[in-house]
């Protein structure tokens, strides 16, 4: 789970953890785990710091795992290009071939959002090739959509 | 049993690459297994921790595959992984990767391992601001109510200062809570889970987290002293702290404390007082120490400290005799007076079957001991010195060595002792210690000097030791032929070329030279020559060569013959036949060898140019060379085993023979220096350098401070000018150096500094000759520092083209008596004494010295001030109320000078003292004591 600092990833799980969405949490240094528990299916999630020092530490995270999250602050237009880039050149890495790809366009619940559909081309999501790619918004705050996203997760496991 | 030991096995054999490859496997290999993994992790510490280090890149990616293991709730393996994350951090990259996870074990985690990632917290943090982003976590983990997690907390603060002293600065309240809270719920556990109900319940009760905050809130309060009495204070009451390793902190701060201000010194005496009473032996002990280490302490208050330790002594437990009897002995080596009390009990150590504890009881009582109890001491010592190690009874010996020069008249009874044990079964260094001790009374207690002899002829005749027969056989030589029957050695001798092997046969030749070269008794003479032919038909080589050349040596001349011999070693002759030192006299041995480890290592080329002259080596008597050793050997015996100190002791307060060495070091120092200025070249070399002597204060704008070097026709004055001014440069600097009376100097240069730059030192020497017809001139100078001065431009780093021109007054210089004297050694102080009184001139003067505080104090100032040498020790005062102190040294034209300082203290009126100075040469007498002045 990657994603621009202040998209969203850490409370993002908080809530699908269950637990209660806060407003002021700490920014991340490094990287938080958590287990996800839904029915019979256990979600390993790894959190991801989202400032610049620790956006070259994401590949090395992101290796042999069964689906990579990343999380764009929808709200944000001007961060938008700079969440392209950033995911542009993580994908690119070799070891990273062929895993899916969930794009969640967060905190829907604002004013002024992107919709799917514009953060799809914003972000030149159909220039992936050879993998799963999805884009879904979302909003944390909201709980919007996040049964979508668990759905999605559980359907990537072990493939 | 039989899986602990595979896993031990598994546990020898690793290497680095192979463990690495295994890392890589295991910790990425899904599920995971948390059994496999601690054991991987393990493998990594082991490694670590027996001095393999893992290269960068591979630490690196150890780390991060490790760090998935956050994932796995297993208690042991995380405890593993922080150990493992712990030694790793220092060599891998982006560490900071894993802050957030274990930022969340160390708030919210299981108690078992929330210690560990405290730990492993501050390992990971390298720089202040990322401490910053902890301080709320450990801030709640310093007053954590378990005391594991407080005591990680603390030792993690600890280890933070120096990266980030102001951020672990603020925590200082939650410290003073944690080293006063009395918190006993919830168990200790150090490290791994105990489940040993034993060790939890000792656990519970040693409150270890308040000795760390003890140690922590000293390093916060370092500088303050006022915050760091306060603290004492209201830790140091009773109950407060409970913990004695936090105990013992504090006794050792207070300690301190006493020693930097002697305000304080009252009630610091009052706390460690009532330390003597707390009910731990390990805060007694300490304290004990601490009054006893005090500087110039009183009996009186060594008294309780005393008390207490004798009550150890007959305690069951043989490691608190010992700690109580080893405190003591360290005392008897300075105050032996103190000790008296104690001494039946100790006595009845001295059967102890605890081999160390015996060893301390004895040497103490040797100390205690007065002339009197010397004999009884020593009989009790006969009795069971059969009994015990060679290494104890070496201690023995060390100790009756010490008594036999201090009490010179016991000489006989101690020497019967040596030669009785000397007889005794024992190894090479006890003997060899034992035919040391007799060398020394050999050396120093002429009245032994035949008994002593006797007794070593009798011990080669029956020696396995052939590094002992050699050197007592050359000994033999020295001194057989000075005494009234030679030949008497001459038997002795001569059997050992009879009867040993090749290497003591040749020490025996040569011995046996020493006999026949120069003997006055042609008869003697004779039978030595006739002994010596005999050895040409030696089978040895060496044995041949020495008795053929010393058969030669006796035809010669007496006298040529006799400055190859009788000095032997020293004698050195320069190419023209001049011998260079007087037969009586040889090397000061500690410059020589000095001197030639400079010349070999030299870096510069051209050195060996030159041949190594050894006229530059200074040339000492032998009295001079005995005298120093003696005294040497006198206080280096006596505090040995100084306890381990807390405070860092004052250079100049330790050994009498550091006067001498200290004068020496400095002169070459500075010859070195001087000898470097062309101007000074004519000059010769120079006699004496005084100390430096601080013309102002240190925190002035320029900071002047000045050596006086003292030549024979000039006196040259060295200033070193630091300019401390920031963003200034000083030009030309230059001193003008006025003397108070204009007849008796005049100015021959000035050597100016071109450039100072801010804070680098400067040297400029004023040479002045002098024109009256004393040698010794005492006057006063007036100094003025003159300058130009410019500003750099802090934007172009230039200085401004502009200059002032400034003149800076400081303080001024004396150049008094002792600047022309050199302490020196000598080995009768009264018999000197007598002489200069004889054919010197006297001055005395009554003074009262104000700045002194103790006798001690006033002891070493003086020696000090006077630039003179303490003689028959009576650099240790040994009453508080009256000494008498005797000084010794040379003027630089080598004329002897000699003062008699009495001493009388008291509390009312300070140090009174009555300085009387004779000196061979006129004119000095009265300067040396108006130095003083």
């Amino acid at each position: 789970m990657i994603g621009l600092q202040n998209a969203g990833k850490t409370s993002l799980l908080r809530v699908l953890a269950g637990q209660e969405f806060t407003v002021d949490s700490i920014p991340t240094v490094g990287f938080n785990m958590k287990r996800l528990q839904k029915g019979h299916v256990t979600l390993k999630c790894w959190d991801l710091g989202g400032q610049p020092r620790f956006r070259s530490m994401w590949e090395r995270y992101c290796r042999n795992v069964n689906a990579i999250v990343y999380i764009v602050d929808a709200a944000d237009k001007e961060a938008v290009p700079v969440a392209a880039e950033e995911l542009h050149a993580l994908l690119e890495k070799p070891a990273l071939k062929g895993i899916p790809l969930l794009v969640l366009g967060n905190k829907s619940d604002l004013s002024g959002k992107l919709s799917v559909d514009e953060l799809i081309d914003a972000m030149d999501l159909k220039a992936f090739k050879g993998r799963e790619t999805s884009c879904y918004g979302i909003s944390a705050k909201e709980e919007t959509n996040l049964d979508a996203v668990l759905q999605w997760l559980i359907n990537r496991k072990n493939k | 049993m039989a899986y602990a030991e595979k896993v031990e096995q598994d546990l020898l054999k690793v290497s680095r690459i192979a463990v690495y490859q295994e890392a890589k496997a295991v910790l990425n290999s899904s599920p995971i297994q948390p059994l496999k993994c601690r054991k991987l992790l393990t493998k990594i510490v082991l490694l670590m921790s027996t001095g393999e280090s893992f290269p960068a890149d591979e630490a690196t990616t150890i780390f991060f595959s490790s760090s998935r293991l956050f994932g796995n709730p297993n208690e042991s393996l995380r405890q593993m992984l922080y150990l493992t994350l712990k030694a790793l951090a220092n060599t891998a990259q982006d560490t900071i990767m894993v802050t957030s996870s274990i930022m969340k074990d160390a708030t919210s985690g299981e108690a078992i391992y929330r210690p560990n990632a405290i730990r492993a917290l501050n390992h990971i943090l390298t720089e202040a601001s990322s401490v910053q982003s902890i301080e709320r976590l450990m801030r709640a983990a310093i007053v954590d109510k378990n005391p594991s997690v407080s005591s990680a907390a603390l030792v993690s603060a600890y280890q933070l200062l120096p990266i980030a002293k102001e951020v672990v600065r603020r925590w200082q309240n939650e410290t003073q809570e944690a080293a006063s809270a009395s918190k006993s719920g919830g168990g200790f556990s150090l490290g791994f889970s105990t489940s040993n109900q034993h060790s939890l319940a000792a656990a519970n009760t040693n409150y270890m987290q308040q000795y760390h905050a003890v140690g922590l809130l000293y390093q916060l309060r370092m500088g303050d002293r006022m915050a760091l009495v306060k603290m004492v204070q209201q830790l140091g009451a009773p109950g407060v702290v409970k913990s004695p390793p936090g105990v013992v902190m504090l006794v050792r701060l207070a300690a301190k404390l006493a020693e930097e201000d002697t305000s304080l010194r009252k009630p610091m005496m009052q706390l460690l007082d009532s330390w003597l009473r707390h009910k731990s032996e390990m805060v007694n002990f300490e304290a004990a120490k601490a009054i006893c280490d005090m500087h110039d302490v009183t009996e009186q208050e060594m008294t309780q400290a005393t008390h207490t330790l004798q009550l150890f002594l007959t305690s069951p437990r043989a490691v608190t005799k010992f700690a109580a009897v080893r405190i003591l002995h360290h005392i008897a080596s300075f105050k032996p007076t103190a000790v008296l009390s104690c001494n039946q009990d100790i006595e009845a150590l001295i059967s102890n079957s605890n081999r160390s504890i015996a060893t301390f009881a004895i040497t103490t009582l040797l100390k205690t001991g007065n002339e009197g109890s010397v004999d009884r001491l020593m009989k009790q010592i006969s009795s069971f010195i059969a009994e015990i190690n060679d290494e104890m009874k070496i201690t023995i010996i060390e100790a009756i060595r010490v008594l036999c020069l201090k009490f010179p008249s016991k000489q006989a009874g101690m020497l019967t002792f040596l030669s009785g044990i000397l007889r005794d079964e024992g190894g090479y260094d006890f003997k060899r210690s034992v035919v040391e001790s007799m060398f020394d009374l050999i050396k120093f207690v002429p009245g032994s000097k035949e008994d002593a002899l006797g007794h070593l002829c009798e011990f080669i005749e029956d020696c396995e030791f052939t590094k002992l027969a050699v050197r007592i056989l050359h000994l033999l030589g020295l001194e057989g032929p000075k005494t009234p029957q030679p030949t008497k050695y001459i038997r002795y001798i001569y059997n050992r070329v009879v009867l040993e092997n090749a290497i003591v046969r040749a020490a025996a030749v040569t011995a046996l030279a020493k006999f026949g070269i120069g003997q006055k008794d042609p008869e003697v003479k004779r039978s030595v020559k006739v002994l010596l032919t005999r050895c040409l038909d030696d089978t040895d080589d060496e044995v041949r060569d020495r008795a053929a050349f010393n058969l030669r040596l006796m035809d010669e001349e007496d006298e040529i013959a006799d400055k190859f011999i009788s000095n032997g070693a020293y004698t050195s002759l320069s190419e023209n036949g001049n011998v260079l030192i007087r037969i009586d006299s040889m090397f000061s041995l500690a410059t020589f060898e000095h001197q030639l480890v400079m010349y070999v290592t030299a870096e510069d080329r051209s050195t060996f140019e030159q041949a190594f002259d050894i006229s530059t080596v200074p040339v000492v008597s032998h009295e001079q060379a005995l005298a120093e050793e003696r005294s040497k050997k006198l206080t280096l015996a006596t505090p040995t085993l100084k306890a381990p100190v807390t405070v860092a002791k004052k250079p100049a307060a330790n050994g009498s023979s550091e006067g001498v060495q200290s004068a020496l070091a400095q002169a070459q120092k500075y010859s070195a220096q001087l000898s470097a200025i062309p101007e000074l070249q004519g000059y010769g070399n120079v006699l004496k350098s005084s100390a430096l002597v601080e013309l102002t204060e240190v925190e002035t704008e320029y900071v002047v401070g000045a050596v006086k070097h003292i030549f024979a026709d000039h006196i040259v004055v060295q200033y070193d000018v630091k300019n401390t001014l920031p963003d200034t440069i000083l030009e030309e600097v230059s001193v003008v150096a006025t003397p108070a009376d204009d007849d008796l100097l005049e100015e021959e240069f000035i050597i100016p500094v071109p450039f100072l730059k801010t804070d680098e030192p400067g040297t400029i020497y004023v040479s002045l000759k002098k024109i009256s017809d004393t040698p010794f001139i005492a006057t006063t100078f007036t100094n003025i520092l003159k300058f130009t001065s410019r500003e750099i431009d802090p934007s172009t780093g230039e200085p401004d083209s502009e200059g002032y021109e400034d003149e800076y007054q400081v303080e001024e210089l004396e150049l008094n008596g002792s600047d022309y004297v050199l302490p020196a050694f000598a080995g009768s102080f009264d018999h000197i004494w007598e002489q200069t009184g004889a054919n010197g001139e006297e001055a005395s003067e009554t003074l009262q010295l104000s700045a002194a505080k103790s006798i001690a104090d006033a002891t070493e100032q003086l020696a000090r001030v006077l630039a003179l040498q303490p003689l028959d020790g009576t650099d240790v005062a040994l009453s508080t109320s009256t000494h008498t102190l005797k000084l010794y040294g040379k003027t630089v034209s080598g004329g002897k000078v000699a003062a008699l300082v009495k001493m009388a203290y008291s509390a009312k009126s300070g140090v009174t003292t009555k300085i009387t100075v004779r000196s061979e040469e006129t004119g000095l007498a009265a300067l040396v004591v108006g130095s003083v002045a």
